[in-house]
């Protein structure tokens, strides 16, 4: 009698030792990984907030848009924030506010009136407004651990009438059990002894997240008491709310694709192209009613049976009083409502992927741990869209046949900021970022490293340099011998070096660059910004070598910000949950090439499109829109190419195979076109003409690079660093005439007037 | 001294003349005596050379109006924080003053000087150089010159 019951005291101490070794390692798992998991739902990245203020360069449609993207709802008078109607000419919407690192946007009533593409005046009742910005778009979250972005939602944020409906349908008790109710594992026993296996259902909001978080699906008993524990233990550790937030935000919803969409914010994009606040009550009954089974109610695959599980929700949530009868029965009435076609971009892949590349190491984990970071980017919604747009309106016309991939990248090469990314014809879809990772040869977008070297030698090199474009053969040291070609496969004899480089002679540039010497021309692509993928061989004169379209961008930023290397940000600022600012990345400016040979290169950079490889983009632009550009094909049209600039944007745009395969598609014939399509919509400011100090125009003849006069034959006005104009000079006495800027405009860049 | 000044307002005054001439001359349609706006604006600096106005696209494209009033505040803000010390907050003001009007040579002095005052010489100097090339004025000119020596 003693000894069993000794027996079972011992017994029972065993099991009580292992279960509270079982629950202290269960513990530790969540400690160690729930906050985390939950830290990863908040590392918040937004968008550049759009500025208004008088004179500001922006149409009523792009505010639209902004706001639109932004969740803003039309209605006929705003009243609450978040509430926008319009006019023809003006925009009244009421303001949400926004906590910025320096300072609070207010919630506000705003009038905003436009005068053409411009806006006329920023109001708020009868006051003028002299700048304000709006709330920043969210572009997703940076999950550290995965590198998965999501659309994530704060419990704040998600409409009161959803998180009722959702307690009603999945867990009646929530706010009220432990983490697991007696009720619902009596149900899964008595179930599980019935029809031998357990069966899903009886699960509390809490089961379900630690499932999704930890567990796999298969219904063992032992896994629904670690479930059980480790609810419990989740309770103890986190509020209600944190649960039910992350709940939201962790539940699996389908797929999109080869994408699984987690979350009822993602799901409500993917479904209904809204957010999930934008929503009415029958969506919502919807969404709540896919969690039972996201493939058997997938409203999409199987739209009558996904109706009757919503009327179903809708039911139980009468029941609860989570709404009137009344509101249930017009619920019903309504369709399932699906809008996939029109929907809006649930997330940019592409510019996510840039931020989280961007992230300081030290940021990756321990920073993004703290609950509550925000990461302010440059990302430019509105250019995006163009870009998007001018990709997808190119390439369908080009390339029907979705054979060829396009990449891009934009940046305001002011501030050196990256303002749109496109890293595929499908912008949407997570996948293969081109624009960052296809490392291709750049064919003739070196070419300007080349040019720049002569022209920093102005005491030997100017734009009227006289080149020899003649068939050469370059033997490097272990290399065949190696004869360019040009793209005409015709020598062309004496050129000024600016229209070589217009022209994109290969001979003439090729013969510039061993004249140079290869090492000083992969010295000033390190200047330029260009330090990995160059190869120091002569090829490398022709573009030979790895680059990605950032690559190209960094090249293309350092010339047309006048010499100035600025690393491309795509970050503004971290800042952390108290809204203190954890790390800002601040312009910071280096000179790395003489302005005033970038200024001679600006030149021939505008001859390439006035009369060179690049005339092509005045298809698009108008012919007075001035801009700077140059093409670049690589052997037998692998590679197109094109990377340029105008007054306020670059870009750089590529297309090419994935398999590296032929396009038939030259830099003027291809990449041309996306980048003029798309500058031609977006660029607000054409590439102004300043001269810096030392430099003096002059007239000179085009054939022999000689001085010459106004009026004279061949003549033609080009900048020079003083002291480096032409020594010899023609017969042709100059005309005495004032209107030189005039005529040399129109002559080059006048767009024959 | 006194003769390398005299020098120098004899080459400004034949550069600004100079300046001026151009600039009349590149208006689209140049009327003798009618100062064209576009320039009226821009003219006083003679190291730019304005293009010549473009011809308007589908909708009448103005020169872009500089949004002085935008500016302002933020520049005022920017010149209490340095004033403070806070140079950091300062430099973020100017940032966003440089995204509304990239074309602002007062922004640019001020980054300028605000990266003095913080004692990064070389910063102040890369920035007061890029200024130049938006300067507007003699005396913008002039205080961005300064910060480049």
């Amino acid at each position: 009698m003693f000894r069993t019951r000794h027996l079972v005291f011992k017994l029972a101490f065993f099991a009580l030792v292992v279960l509270g070794l079982l629950m202290i390692y269960l513990d530790a798992r969540i400690t160690a990984t729930f906050s985390e998991k939950m830290s990863e739902l908040s590392a918040k990245v937004y968008a550049r907030p759009l500025e208004l203020f008088a004179g500001a360069a922006l149409t009523p449609d792009d505010l639209a848009y902004e706001l639109q993207v932004l969740g803003y709802r039309t209605v006929s008078a705003p009243r609450s924030p978040g509430e926008v109607s319009r006019d023809a000419s003006r925009l009244d919407f009421y303001a949400r506010g926004f906590h910025f690192p320096e300072e609070s946007e207010p919630e506000r009533l705003v009038r905003v009136e436009f005068s053409g593409n411009r806006i006329k005046g920023v109001l708020t009742g009868d006051k003028r407004i002299d700048l304000m910005r709006l709330d920043p778009v969210w572009l997703g979250g940076i999950v550290p651990r995965q590198g998965e972005d999501r659309v994530l939602v704060e419990l704040d944020d998600v409409p009161q009438v959803f998180q009722q409906g959702l307690i009603a349908v999945e867990d009646r008790s929530f706010y009220q059990h432990w983490g697991f109710s007696i009720g619902g594992i009596a149900r899964a026993i008595f179930n599980n002894l019935r029809s031998r296996q357990v069966v899903s259902g009886g699960s509390t909001i809490t089961q379900q997240l630690v499932k999704n978080y930890y567990l796999t699906s298969e219904r063992t008993l032992v896994r629904k008491l670690t479930e059980v524990l480790m609810a419990v233990l989740l309770e103890l550790h986190y509020a209600k709310d944190q649960i039910l937030e992350s709940y939201i935000n962790e539940v699996y919803l389908g797929q999109d694709g080869p994408r699984a969409v987690h979350g009822f914010a993602l799901a409500a994009q993917h479904y209904f192209g809204r957010s999930l606040e934008q929503l009415d009550l029958h969506q919502h009954a919807l969404l709540i009613g896919m969690i039972k089974g996201p493939s058997l109610y997938n409203p999409e695959r199987n739209p009558e049976r996904a109706l009757q599980r919503r009327n179903v929700v809708l039911e139980v949530m009468a029941m609860q009083d989570v709404i009137t009868p009344e509101q249930a029965a017009t619920a019903r009435a309504m369709p399932l409502g699906l809008n996939r076609k029109q929907r809006m971009r649930d997330s940019f892949p592409a510019f996510l992927d840039l931020v989280r590349r961007q992230l300081p190491k030290d940021y990756r984990e321990e920073d993004l741990a703290n609950r509550g970071l925000s990461i302010f980017t440059s990302f430019d919604p509105l250019l995006q869209r163009q870009l998007e747009s001018s990709t997808d309106a190119v390439m369908a016309q080009l390339d029907p046949g979705d054979k060829l991939q396009s990449a891009s990248v934009v940046t305001r090469f002011d501030t050196g900021e990256v303002v749109a990314l496109a890293g595929g014809r499908k912008a949407r879809y997570a996948g293969f970022n081109r624009a960052l990772d296809a490392r291709r040869p750049a064919g003739s977008l070196l070419k300007p490293a080349i040019y720049l070297t002569a022209l920093e030698r102005p005491g030997q090199y100017s734009l009227a340099t006289v080149l020899s474009d003649t068939p050469l053969t370059i033997r490097a040291a272990g290399a065949k011998p190696w004869q360019p070609q040009n793209y005409d496969r015709k020598a062309h004899g004496d050129v000024l070096l600016y229209q070589a480089l217009a022209q994109s002679y290969n001979l003439a540039s090729a013969r510039l660059g061993m004249a140079l010497g290869v090492d000083n021309i992969v010295d000033m692509l390190a200047r330029l910004g260009v330090e990995q993928g160059v190869p120091r061989t002569p090829a490398l004169l022709l573009g030979a070598g790895e680059y990605s379209p950032l690559d190209m961008a960094t090249m293309y930023q350092t010339i047309a910000a006048g010499g100035f290397r600025m690393p491309l940000r795509s970050i503004r600022d971290i800042v952390d949950a108290n809204g203190e600012s954890l790390k800002r990345y601040p312009l910071e400016y280096e000179r790395t090439v003489g302005l005033q040979a970038v200024h001679l290169l600006h030149f021939a950079l505008r001859a390439v499109v006035r009369e060179g490889t690049g005339q092509g983009v005045y298809r698009y632009l108008p012919e007075n829109f001035a801009v700077a550009g140059k093409t670049g094909t690589t052997n037998d049209g692998r590679d197109s190419w094109f990377a340029g600039f105008s007054g306020d944007l670059l870009a750089v745009s590529w297309i090419g195979r994935d398999d590296n395969g032929v396009t038939g598609l030259t830099g003027g014939t291809g990449a041309l076109k996306v980048w003029a399509h798309f500058m031609s919509r977006a660029s607000k400011l054409p590439l102004a003409y300043r001269m810096p100090d030392d430099i003096q125009t002059l007239w000179i003849d085009d054939q022999s690079g000689y001085l010459t006069g106004e009026g004279c034959p061949n003549s033609r006005m080009l900048p020079f660093i003083t002291g480096s104009e032409p020594r010899q000079r023609t017969d042709c006495a100059p005309r005495d005439s004032g209107s030189g800027v005039k005529d040399w405009f129109e002559s080059l860049f006048g767009g024959g007037g | 001294m006194a003769l390398s000044h005299l020098l120098y307002l004899l080459f400004r005054s034949t550069v600004l003349g100079l300046v001026v001439l151009l600039a009349a001359c590149s208006t689209v349609t140049p009327p003798a005596s009618v100062p064209v706006p576009v320039e009226k604006q821009q003219l006083p600096e003679p190291k730019i050379v304005t293009p010549p106005a473009p011809v308007p696209r589908a909708p009448p494209r103005p020169t872009t109006p500089s949004p002085s009033a935008a500016l302002q505040p933020l520049l005022a803000q920017a010149g209490q924080a340095t004033a403070r010390g806070d140079y950091e907050q300062a430099l973020a003001l100017l940032e966003r003053a440089q995204r509304i009007d990239p074309g602002s040579a007062a922004v640019y002095l001020a980054m300028a000087q605000t990266h003095r005052a913080s004692g990064d010489a070389a910063q102040a100097r890369a920035t007061a150089e890029r200024g130049l090339l938006y300067c507007v004025s003699d005396a913008q000119c002039n205080a961005l010159r300064a910060y480049t020596r």
